[in-house]
């Protein structure tokens, strides 16, 4: 399997998804994203992100319960699929390869 | 928020995903309404339906295909900097006006004629009016004249020798001055004698000009000397055309007038200053000369000294001819300064108020364009409106979107720049072809009616103004709109917004109107040029040969020489069998030449200064005949009439009624200096139109007999074509004086047209201005009202179910084109009246506001307009009301 590439904001969507776990699905995505990097995430791009990522097979989803507060709609949720957690990992390695002996800069408070 | 989500389920077509999307901004908008109310939280719900929507429908048309709608156009709107994309939306913008083929030429050709309309009065404004001169230097020279306060017959070339000395003794501001003197040069001693425009100028005379001659040199001070004057400068045509060019014509003679000149230069190329001369020689005026106060006819050039400005100079030259009106009341009482730059100074009086009534009206027609191009443009923005309004809601900035439309504009403009230049080509092509070659002499700058850079720059100018009045209203609107009203308007709602249909209406009847006024305008315009040739005259110019000779004053200083020879001419051409009538006189009417006196009436006590002026003709008696001018009171002419007899002279009827008006002219007497001689009346003939632009009519006429002019025009009526006689003018005028050049031979009714033929151009061609505006016009009212009927379709086919009929149907569509038609026919009414009243002002008598014309006018446009509205209203009504219905 070729390796799968990450973007940034993909990057960061799948990690949303890992941290949240079996509550996993947009809203609060956008809000884990918008509260640890302090960007903006505009909605719209954000569906878009979940789709691609999907269609390139790191992420997996499921139909889930509806709620009053959701008009009867159901909510979608994620899960990350393992070649999602490899390329999560790979992303991670080549990261932390880039900033190794740059600690002392990073670390700095 | 239904609406919202209709969008999206628009755009997600998966249930899964569009269930969970929906279901996610229902969540959040829940929480939304308790933090900030149910109006904002509804608000924020649309904003991200149509975030989400647009993201996710261009996620998905990348996907799948190359994007082919506006949509697309969305995600560069984020940048927040106008100039990033520039070149994207340069692409989209054309890609905007691929989408619409039809629309975009119509507006591209709209505008490249109304364009092309503009360049070409431009180019010969430019030409003609604005920069006839153009060697260096030419905005430093002056003209400096004098001018009767109350006589519009000699506004220029009005100097006498001694007030011209005075000037350049006493300015400062001038530093450089020339004098110049007409002088018809009968080129003689060639083959084929010829007539050259000639003319006496003081040394100095091309150093002031700038230009010096191309060979040779210009005139010594000492050439200026009676005697010493024998030296002519050739221009450089008649160098090329009767001596081929030859260089070592320097220091060879050429006659002139029977004498000898040295050759001492050629001028440059293209230098035919003033008045398309071809030969110059040395003005040697005598001490006498110079002391004459009272001859006044030459012009004066002078140039600012440096550092000067005109104003200075026109302060100073005022005051120094308001001190010679004081100084010498007897001469110069009448006499009112007027300095003006060297290209006033020379231009025709008429010609820029003709050029610019065109200009204007071309000016008129480009905005008629422009109304007519913003409609359409914003026919084209309704439709457009939602666009603008999903990308605003998407975060575009209002100044992203006013950018692009405003690159669309600048395009079309660009297109229309690209067929206006061919277009222009053509207009200079017909203007130039239209300018009978017997007047191009008198036309400098010519040779600049050209399409240059300089004309394509004023073009492109034009457009980019043109496309700032047209592509700026429909942009200012789409900027303007409020997002949500735009996309509640674009369901099923039937007609666009209130104010936006305002605009557009006023937009239709300012076209109306102005068109109106053009129409009328030119219809005035064109009457008048009509009346110039075929108006009553006073003569009949049909069948007349006319030819014109010039005699030199040396060899026909002798009256009797002269009278010979006329009466040798004469009896030459009577010799003609085709010859009915024959005739002499000094100056023919719609020839070049006029010839003024003072008149002083017998009885009145008139001194020199406030003399006005009348038309002095000599003429014979079979001039009148020729030209078939009446004898109303007395008589003719006589053999009795002889020099030495009583000075007689036939008046014209205006100038009988302006000096004995209510008495018998016969037998009055008057005087042509305040201290000459007596003429008596003895007949008054009809009076006849000399120039239709000067106006002035009031004519005398002394016998030949009593004082023959130094040749003239001889008026030959001829049966049949006059021209056929030409041949045999020639030989009798040769087989008096073989050295005696003809200086024009042409059918007077040519003449006639030739003098008009300016004006009867421009009139045409404001013709063409107008028609182009009419129809344009037309064209903007029946764009509007299909627009209008398409958008009420719905509307129509409701009424029509619940029983409307068909002219009640036709009645509620065309109600807003007839008050565009009412509205604009009065407005254009009352401009049409005031332009008539311009063009009165500048036409003379030519023209007559012509109220029932203007009635016949209004009403057929009024007609004109209601057939272009009624078009789409009965198409509208022919519908059938279920498919009007269904359509959505």
């Amino acid at each position: 399997m070729p390796p799968i590439y990450l973007g940034e904001f993909e990057y960061a969507v799948l990690l949303a998804v890992l941290h949240l776990d079996e509550d996993a699905y947009a809203v609060p995505i956008r809000e884990l994203i918008e509260e640890r990097t302090g960007r903006p995430v505009a909605r719209g791009a954000l569906y878009t992100g979940l789709d691609r990522l999907e269609a390139k097979g790191c992420l997996k989803s499921r139909m889930g319960d509806a709620t009053d507060e959701r008009g009867g709609k159901a909510k979608r949720y994620y899960a990350v699929t393992q070649a999602g957690l490899k390329a999560i990992r790979a992303t991670h390695d080549a990261l932390a390869s880039l900033t190794k002996g740059l600690e002392s800069i990073l670390e700095q408070p | 928020m239904k609406f919202a989500e209709q969008l999206l389920s628009v755009v997600v077509r998966d249930l899964e995903h569009r269930e969970s999307i929906v279901g996610d901004l229902r969540e959040e908008h829940a929480r939304q309404a308790r933090r900030v109310g149910a109006g904002r939280a509804t608000r924020w719900h649309l904003r991200q339906s149509l975030g989400i929507a647009v993201r996710y429908g261009v996620f998905k048309l990348l996907r799948r295909k190359p994007p082919v709608r506006w949509i697309t156009i969305a995600e560069h709107d984020l940048e927040s900097r106008w100039w990033s994309g520039l070149t994207r939306d340069v692409f989209y913008a054309w890609r905007a006006v691929l989408q619409r083929k039809s629309l975009a030429a119509v507006v591209v050709i709209t505008l490249a004629v109304a364009l092309a309309a503009n360049s070409t009065t431009f180019s010969l404004m430019d030409a003609l009016v604005l920069r006839p001169y153009r060697f260096p230097g030419v905005d430093r020279l002056l003209v400096v004249t004098t001018i009767a306060p109350d006589d519009t017959f000699v506004d220029r070339e009005n100097v006498s020798a001694a007030d011209y000395r005075d000037w350049t003794a006493a300015s400062k501001t001038a530093a450089q001055w020339a004098m110049n003197l007409w002088w018809d040069a009968n080129l003689s001693g060639v083959d084929i004698p010829e007539q050259i425009p000639g003319r006496m100028v003081s040394p100095g005379f091309f150093a002031l000009l700038g230009s010096t001659p191309a060979l040779g040199r210009e005139f010594l001070d000492e050439e200026a000397r009676p005697g010493q004057h024998r030296r002519v400068v050739l221009g450089h045509g008649l160098w090329q055309r009767r001596f081929a060019g030859d260089p070592a014509i320097i220091g060879q003679s050429v006659r002139f007038d029977g004498e000898p000149y040295e050759v001492v230069g050629v001028a440059r190329e293209g230098f035919q200053i003033p008045d398309g001369t071809e030969v110059w020689a040395p003005l040697a005026l005598t001490d006498e000369q110079w002391a004459n106060r009272r001859q006044a006819f030459y012009g004066a050039f002078a140039r600012l000294a440096d550092g000067q400005r005109v104003a200075s100079a026109r302060a100073e030259l005022t005051s120094i001819i308001e001190t010679q009106r004081r100084d010498h009341p007897d001469t110069n009482k009448n006499r009112l300064a007027r300095v003006m730059t060297f290209t006033d100074g020379m231009a025709d009086p008429g010609a820029g108020a003709f050029i610019g009534i065109w200009q204007a009206a071309a000016l008129l027609l480009l905005l008629i364009a422009c109304a007519n191009i913003a409609n359409l443009l914003m026919a084209r923005g309704s439709e457009r409106g939602q666009e603008y309004a999903l990308r605003l809601a998407l975060g575009a900035s209002r100044t992203r979107i006013f950018m692009q439309t405003v690159i669309e504009g600048l395009l079309l403009s660009a297109m229309a720049i690209v067929l206006a230049m061919p277009l222009t080509q053509v207009g200079l092509g017909l203007s130039k072809a239209s300018i009978p070659a017997s007047v191009l002499r008198f036309i400098p700058g010519w040779a600049f009616i050209r399409v240059d850079a300089g004309l394509f720059v004023a073009t492109a100018a034009l457009a980019t103004l043109a496309m700032l009045l047209f592509a700026f209203i429909p942009a200012l609107q789409a900027t303007r709109a409020h997002v949500s009203d735009t996309l509640r308007q674009s369901g099923r709602t039937q007609t666009a917004g209130r104010q936006r249909q305002w605009l557009r209406s006023a937009l239709a009847t300012t076209q109306v109107a102005l068109a109106l006024a053009l129409v009328f305008g030119s219809l005035l315009a064109l009457a008048a040029a009509d009346k110039t040739v075929n108006g009553n005259l006073g003569f009949d110019k049909e069948n007349v040969l006319v030819g014109t000779l010039n005699l030199p004053e040396r060899g026909y200083s002798e009256p009797e020489k002269r009278r010979q020879f006329l009466n040798g001419v004469m009896d030459g051409i009577r010799a003609i069998p085709a010859v009915t009538d024959l005739g002499v006189v000094n100056n023919i009417p719609a020839g070049f030449n006029n010839n003024g006196r003072p008149f002083f009436p017998e009885g009145v006590d008139v001194q020199p200064a406030e003399a006005r002026f009348v038309n002095y003709r000599l003429a014979t008696n079979g001039y009148f005949a020729a030209l078939k001018i009446p004898l109303l009171r007395g008589r003719w002419f006589e053999e009795a009439d002889r020099p030495e007899s009583v000075q007689v002279a036939v008046v014209s009827a205006s100038l009988a009624r302006r000096y004995w008006p209510g008495q018998d002219p016969l037998g009055k007497r008057f005087k042509l200096a305040h201290d000459g001689p007596w003429f008596s009346v003895v007949g008054v003939c009809g009076d006849v139109v000399h120039n239709w632009f000067t106006r002035r009519e009031e004519s005398l006429y002394r016998p030949v007999s009593q004082s023959p002019p130094y040749g003239g025009d001889f008026a030959i009526r001829t049966v049949g074509d006059p021209t056929a006689v030409a041949a045999d003018f020639r030989g009798a005028v040769a087989a008096m004086d073989a050295d005696q050049p003809i200086a024009s031979l042409k059918p007077l009714d040519a003449m006639v047209e030739d003098r008009a033929a300016g004006f009867t151009f421009i009139a045409r061609a404001l013709g063409l201005v107008a028609l182009i505006a009419l129809v344009l016009s037309l064209l903007g009212i029946y764009s509007l009202m299909a627009f209008l009927t398409t958008q009420r379709t719905q509307e129509i086919g409701v009424r029509m179910a619940l029983g409307a009929g068909r002219w009640q149907v036709i009645g509620a569509v065309s109600r807003r084109a007839i008050g565009i038609t009412i509205v604009g026919s009065v407005v254009g009414a009352a401009i049409a009246l005031g332009l008539a009243s311009v063009m009165q002002s500048i036409l003379f008598g030519l023209v007559t506001t012509n109220v029932t014309l203007l009635g016949v006018l209004v009403v057929v446009m009024a007609g004109a307009a209601l057939v272009a509205a009624y078009l789409p209203a009965s198409r509208a009504a022919g519908i059938d009301p279920m498919s009007a219905l269904r359509e959505s």
